[in-house]
């Protein structure tokens, strides 16, 4: 509808001249596909320089490739973790969080674990059991002996430990949950600092 | 190079982390080039690797000088981690650097240096070591010997220290690594008796030494700047003759002596100084005797080789970086449209790039080409972006059609970074098709290495030929003709792989000086 409009109705934006091709020529082919993936060349390329500094190039990458292959840096998925050369790597100087790859977790004298109070303990279903069973007895025997009652909560509590020092020392190397940051501790703010510092806001701006 | 990080550039890092490290390492490396630092606890949840593989793979990449760290600004004990991009791309040039020390130096150096690539970060005792064990295989070297080649490699700085733990360092979770301007490349007092005593027991580890803080790497900087010599030495070999080549190189010799190296242009060097180099060192009688000729050629080329800047001390000469990498990178676009496209096509664009801006009437007459053929090529040119259309509207009146000019030119910039681009990927290319050959037929070519060694073995301990010729049999001509076939395309991939790094070697200098002049 190029014709419509006020003015010269016919004439249209471009002259036909400047499109490449004459009035009684055909048009340019229509698209019907997506170009093909590899399409043909056209002209062939330049042969590969070949001398002296190449040749040496050749040697030395395949060379470089497997040594590099072989070396202890390269890393493969290995299918089982509990025995694994160390790395000849200078841990020194590096940041310490990458140091803690210790297969085995030794239970006390390693201070580089510190996550123990925050992870949750995962007791025997067995244990659990007793305990509940404990606690029914308990119940219902409230009224009668209330000393025998704590002496058994505290036999619970001394039981629980050690079932926790357990747990700790074949703990599942359950590595998701290692985490080192204090995000936990930074994420929810205890509210200290909520009215703290309103005096100095009100500069005669409005407070929405 | 972090300015531009392309996706093509990230791709070809990671194929380089896969084949050298494994793909571990190749996919930790290739989320941190995506995106940017990133703490340690961001990794595993979106690689899918467990933690312990996470940490390996960062203390792997750390000691090869790959991967930096900082204190992360919210939590002190906590690393941020990010990629050295442009140290991951020259894993590639490898090769290149180890033929460079051989031919400047020698066979001890460029063992040296082979040491200290692999190790990726150690002290001048335990490179010593590992290289007297290396070269002990063929013939024996003593430890002062190897002392002194790596106290040329210090001099000329080729490998340089690594920063040290600052003082308190150790108490802090995240060290903090310091290193001062003057000690960079000076070398320690080393012990040679420790380690010569060490090869004797024919131990495999060095054990405590003297100067094992201090810890060196190889120096990537100075590598780039002498791969660019080579392509201007190359250059100037070319466009005269090799005598000039060498005159060239030593001029580049004091040129780098007296400039900062940061700075886009030299410091000009007067003809009497480049004479008395010339003398004292051992030049060829012809340079000797036309060193005048020559020096008149190189600085009149108008590839900008050198450049008269003035007139004290019989000439000053110095050299423009950007104007000399602009026209290698104008060269090199020249050749791809030759070859991709005809001369008809390099003759159009030439021209539109000499004079700016053009309309597509004037291309056709100044180039002598008949419009139809010249129509169809600039459509071809600016349909793969070498060429850029402005258009310019003209006409004032409400009733007639408007009128517009459409201009061509060539952008460079542009150009040169749709190139490069293209260039990454051709790169990219060749390197998954040489690694899906290789281990495709890993069975075959194993089978082929296995049955070689066995062989070799047998013709040294003197059996018989026909024995050997029996066992030869074992594999099927046509499997062996398979396996020749594979090493062929295998090489030829490895050229092509050089090759696109050379001329993305110069696509990227020349948008590195233009980007420091401005």
């Amino acid at each position: 509808m190029g014709g419509r409009g006020r003015g010269r109705g016919n004439a249209v934006s471009f002259n036909i001249e400047q499109l490449g091709f004459g009035r009684g020529e055909a048009g340019p082919v229509s698209v019907t596909q997506p170009p093909p993936l590899f399409p043909s060349l056209e002209n062939r390329p330049l042969p590969l320089i070949k001398d002296v500094e190449n040749e040496y190039i050749l040697v030395t990458q395949k060379d470089l490739s497997t040594r590099m292959r072989n070396s202890p840096f390269y890393l493969k998925k290995s299918e089982n973790p509990s025995y694994e050369k160390e790395l000849p790597v200078l841990w020194n100087r590096m940041p310490a969080e990458l140091r803690e790859t210790l297969p085995k977790r030794i239970a006390t004298g390693n201070s580089k674990v510190t996550l123990n109070a925050k992870k949750k303990k995962v007791e025997d279903p067995d244990k659990i059991f007793a305990k509940l069973e404990k606690k029914e007895r308990n119940e219902s025997e409230v009224e009668e002996d209330g000393d025998g009652k704590e002496d058994e909560d505290d036999q619970d509590k001394s039981d629980d430990e050690k079932v926790e020092n357990e747990d700790d020392v074949k703990e599942d190397l359950d590595d998701e949950m290692d985490d080192d940051t204090d995000y936990a501790n930074n994420y929810f703010e205890n509210g200290e600092a909520y009215l703290e510092d309103e005096e100095g806001q009100d500069d005669g701006e409005a407070q929405f | 190079m972090s300015s531009f990080t392309l996706g093509h550039f990230s791709q070809v890092c990671s194929q380089l982390l896969n084949h050298y490290y494994g793909e571990i390492v190749g996919q930790v490396g290739s989320y941190l080039l995506r995106r940017g630092n990133r703490m340690l606890n961001d990794i595993p949840t979106a690689t899918g690797l467990s933690i312990r593989e996470v940490k390996k793979a960062l203390a792997v990449m750390i000691q090869h000088n790959l991967v930096k760290f900082q204190a992360s600004e919210r939590n002190n004990n906590v690393a941020e981690y990010t990629m050295i991009h442009h140290n991951v791309y020259c894993l590639i040039r490898y090769p290149k650097y180890l033929y460079m020390i051989k031919r400047i130096y020698g066979t001890s150096e460029e063992i040296l240096l082979e040491i200290l690539l692999n190790l990726g970060q150690a002290s001048a005792s335990n490179v010593i070591f590992h290289s007297a064990n290396r070269l002990n295989e063929a013939n024996v070297l003593s430890p002062s010997a190897l002392h002194q080649s790596f106290q040329r490699l210090a001099q000329d700085n080729f490998i340089i220290r690594c920063p040290k733990l600052a003082e308190n360092a150790t108490l802090l979770k995240v060290p903090t690594l310091e290193i001062e301007e003057k000690e960079k490349f000076a070398v320690p007092n080393v012990e040679i008796e420790p380690i010569a005593r060490m090869l004797k027991e024919k131990a495999t580890q060095l054990g405590g030494h003297c100067d094992s803080e201090i810890i060196w790497r190889v120096n990537h900087e100075r590598f780039d700047i002498e791969l660019r010599n080579v392509i201007l030495v190359n250059a100037a070999a070319r466009r005269v003759d090799t005598t000039a080549g060498e005159l060239y190189h030593l001029i580049l010799k004091l040129w780098r002596e007296s400039s900062n190296p940061d700075s886009p242009v030299t410091t000009p060097v007067s003809y009497n100084v480049i004479k008395d180099a010339v003398r004292k060192n051992d030049s060829s009688p012809i340079l000797l005797e036309h060193f005048d000729h020559y020096l008149r050629v190189l600085y009149e080329d108008s590839a900008g080789l050198i450049d008269r800047a003035g007139d004290a001390g019989g000439g000053q000469f110095n050299l423009d970086y950007s104007k000399v990498f602009e026209n290698l990178a104008c060269a090199s676009l020249d050749s791809i449209v030759l070859e991709r496209f005809g001369s008809k096509a390099l003759r159009l664009f030439r021209l539109t790039r000499i004079q700016k801006f053009m309309e597509q009437d004037q291309m056709q007459n100044v180039a002598m080409i008949p419009a139809k053929e010249a129509k169809m090529f600039t459509y071809k040119l600016l349909e793969h972006n070498f060429l850029q259309i402005k258009e310019l509207k003209k006409g004032t009146s409400n009733f007639a059609p408007v009128k517009s000019f459409i201009l061509y030119h060539v952008e460079l910039p542009q150009v040169v970074r749709t190139t490069l681009e293209a260039s990454y990927k051709g790169l990219f290319n060749a390197m998954v098709r040489q690694m899906h050959d290789l281990t495709e037929n890993q069975r075959l070519l194993e089978k082929h290495a296995m049955l070689e060694s066995m062989l070799e073995r047998l013709k040294g301990d003197g059996v018989p030929d026909e024995e050997i010729a029996e066992l030869s049999d074992t594999m099927p001509p046509a499997e062996k003709s398979l396996v020749e076939k594979i090493h062929l395309m295998s090489d030829n991939l490895t050229l092509g792989q050089t090759q696109a790094d050379e001329t993305i070697l110069i696509l990227e200098s020349y948008l590195k000086f233009k980007s420091k002049e401005l």
